[in-house]
């Protein structure tokens, strides 16, 4: 049997590098195994979706997995966001593993046939690495709940953390973050079964009757999809200390600082990303972080 | 297990570290960059030993290894997409010049509109320049055909450029098990290169000069196309060796479940993963479903293709690629193969899908075999097949509501 898992995360949360860790997890565990990560142009905070598969037998499958066996995480905004749409094709008897402090029992909306893991990697990675990094974390859930050797995958943590330079140090400390996970969860039974397609074929003539000439007319579209839900920190300005100098406003790479009618600096939630360049930016200390309420 | 975990990329710079290439000019393009800062990282640390140069384009980066082919070095290089495009006036080049280099291109779609992921419109772009190609499956056939390519190449007889083309993500980025063959019997596979009056300071050489006439152009032209015909049976002999010495086995062309087949989809590159799967659906269905990847491009493999498709009852063809106004480009080259051939198919489906990488769902792939057994069954003319499915064509929709401002 194959096992199908499908990461989405954000990016710098450590999507791709939770596949490897797992890839190479089960590889060490005497699998054959496949990993590989998609994305974007964008990068830290765009949603991230990574694959692992994984199975005794050689792998013929390939590219995009539509029917994982688990589905994993990192993020709980990511639930309801229509383009990462992390559960679609979720298989029945699959699980999804949530990184969450919201959710309790079930995270799947509407799926009675899945079983839900909800974990608070967040919390877990600030308190272990001071940094809400969760490869490690996510990786050792998804290879406790299907089996996968801990020391195959402690060795698949420290080889793959080093490839990607991370200290010594560091290395050691998400040992200890995966080898916690590992021990908090025991193997689920994953037998599973793929889901109907429910997808139509559309003939050329259908796709081409528009013409396929359109052009983006309405500028500064970009601020209808909100990117607000891509924070881990939140920005708070304090406008006692605040002297209106504009650096932040400067400074913000996602104009997401902007000027109220009261002639002040204020911050639009919608779109503000979490990237925290104003608060290390502010020349009076005015900007602290605080962490969202989700992941 | 047997290998290690490397993605299509670390193959292919592994396996040109195995050949011992003697320069690598470089240029950086998502998403072959990993291949060149692997090898960059390799020469920096001493553990390749080679001369790595990034050049200011890829098309400065083409002319300096087609000029040190001819000085007698063993080059390697890689690109995609818009980057081939920009060197293409190089290749035609470099392979009038008789430069037996070796160029690695990681598909990805050509703009506009912009796209990372791969179809092969960039590399066929290249079907006509005159350097061999082959197209890679997996990442352990990257690594062995970046060997085998080599081997061709410097071959007497063919001194001819090649690429080795793998796809963008789908084997650039993926990681599976690669075994990289040993050092001294890729040593004993590939021996130096000894090239023919090699340019050198003391000792003039001209290639590829200007001939003016047309009867001399047509000379030089029809040696080339010779060469390129000739690549096929050094190909089969050097991959006679290499199983030999490596176990793996590699033809021009690859049949899957072709014994009993009746409907025969003919495929290329790493998308021909989602092509076996769906034959195995299908005969689980009980259609005589069965597959032809497709490695060898350029020379075309005519013979080998028109053997394995003759009296077969439909073929499809799959296109990952789009010549618009035409169609699919492997659909011509096919039906092209197959036309003088007693007892040839009765009709060829042409299915053009996966253009930028799009996601092939399995019910997608599953058509194109339904549709070649409906043509069969009804006698129907084929008409092209182009995959698209209802939920991406919402969102297109929605998209472009947002982009007009209609929503
Ligand atoms: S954290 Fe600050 S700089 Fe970053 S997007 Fe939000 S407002 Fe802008
Ligand atoms: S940089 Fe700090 S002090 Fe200046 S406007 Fe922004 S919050 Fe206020």
């Amino acid at each position: 049997m194959t096992v199908r898992v499908r990461f989405h995360g954000r990016g710098g949360q450590g999507a791709k590098t939770a596949s490897r860790i797992l890839g190479n997890a089960a590889f060490n565990d005497g699998y054959f195994t496949q990993d590989f990560p998609i994305y974007g142009a964008e990068r830290r905070g765009a949603p991230v979706t990574a694959f692992t598969r994984f199975s005794r037998e050689e792998i013929t499958e390939r590219g995009f997995i539509f029917s994982p066996d688990i589905s994993a995480v990192m993020d709980d905004s990511l639930i309801a966001d229509t383009l990462a749409n992390p559960f679609s094709g979720l298989r029945r008897g699959g699980v999804a593993v949530v990184n969450t402090t919201k959710a309790k029992g079930s995270v799947v909306p509407g799926r009675d046939d899945v079983k839900s893991v909800c974990l608070d990697l967040t919390g877990q990675a600030l308190k272990t690495l001071g940094k809400p990094v969760l490869s490690a974390g996510i990786a050792a859930a998804v290879a406790r709940i299907s089996g996968i050797n801990k020391e195959a995958l402690l060795t698949a943590v420290v080889d793959e953390l080093k490839d990607i330079g991370l200290s010594a140090e560091m290395v050691q400390k998400n040992v200890g973050f995966a080898a916690a996970i590992y021990g908090e969860l025991s193997p689920l039974e994953l037998k599973t079964e793929e889901l109907d397609a429910r997808e139509e074929l559309v003939p050329l003539a259908v796709v081409v009757s528009e013409g396929g000439i359109e052009a983006v007319t309405q500028a500064g579209n970009s601020a209808i999809r909100h990117t607000g839900n891509w924070r881990t920190f939140r920005p708070n300005i304090d406008y006692e200390k605040c002297t209106d100098c504009m650096m932040c406003y400067a400074y913000c790479p996602e104009s997401a600082m902007a000027v109220g009618p009261d002639g002040r600096v204020k911050i639009d939630y919608d779109n503000c990303k979490g990237c925290m360049i104003c608060m290390v930016e502010c020349p009076l200390k005015a900007i602290s972080q605080t962490l969202e309420g989700g992941a | 297990m047997k290998g290690r975990l490397l993605t299509g990329n670390a193959a292919a710079a592994a396996a040109a570290r195995l050949a011992r290439v003697d320069y690598v000019p470089a240029y950086p393009i998502t998403p072959q960059t990993e291949i060149i800062e692997t090898i960059a990282d390799w020469v920096r640390e001493g553990t390749m030993d080679s001369k790595f140069v990034q050049l200011e384009s890829e098309h400065s980066m083409m002319t300096a290894a087609g000029a040190a082919s001819l000085a007698g070095a063993r080059v390697f290089t890689a690109t995609s997409s818009q980057g081939l495009l920009y060197a293409l006036e190089m290749l035609y080049n470099v392979s009038g010049w008789r430069a037996p280099m070796l160029l690695v291109n990681v598909s990805r779609g050509l703009a506009a509109p912009i796209v990372l992921e791969p179809d092969h419109n960039d590399v066929l772009a290249a079907r006509d320049s005159g350097f061999l190609q082959l197209h890679s499956e997996t990442c352990q056939e990257v690594a062995d055909l970046v060997l085998l390519a080599y081997r061709v190449a410097e071959d007497k007889r063919v001194s001819l450029p090649a690429i080795v083309n793998l796809d963008g993500f789908y084997l650039s980025f993926t990681r599976e098990p690669v075994v990289l063959p040993d050092q001294g019997k890729v040593d004993q596979f590939l021996p130096p290169y000894e090239p023919v009056s090699p340019l050198s300071a003391s000792r003039p050489v001209a290639r590829g000069s200007a001939v003016m006439e047309g009867f001399v152009y047509s000379y030089f032209r029809y040696n080339l196309h010779a060469a390129a015909l000739r690549a096929k049976n050094v190909f089969n002999e050097a991959a006679g060796e290499y199983e030999q010495l490596f176990g793996r086995e590699y033809g021009p062309v690859e049949g899957y479940m072709l014994d009993d087949a009746e409907y025969v989809l003919v495929m290329s590159n790493s998308f021909t993963a989602l092509g076996r799967q769906a034959v195995k659906r299908m005969r689980e269905r009980g259609v005589h479903a069965g597959l032809l990847k497709l490695r060898m491009v350029r020379p075309f493999p005519t013979e080998e293709v028109a053997a394995l498709l003759r009296g077969r009852k439909v073929v499809g063809v799959f296109d990952q690629n789009l010549s618009p106004g035409l169609g699919g480009i492997f659909y011509s080259e096919v039906a092209g193969a197959l036309y003088h051939v007693k007892n040839r198919p009765k009709a060829i489906l042409p299915a053009v899908g996966a253009l930028g990488g799009k996601q092939i769902t399995a019910k997608e792939m599953d058509s194109v075999f339904e549709e070649m057994v409906r043509i069969d069954r009804d006698g129907v003319t084929p008409s092209p097949m182009f995959l698209m499915r209802d939920d991406e064509l919402a969102r297109v929709r929605k998209a472009v509501a947002i982009a007009e401002g209609r929503s």
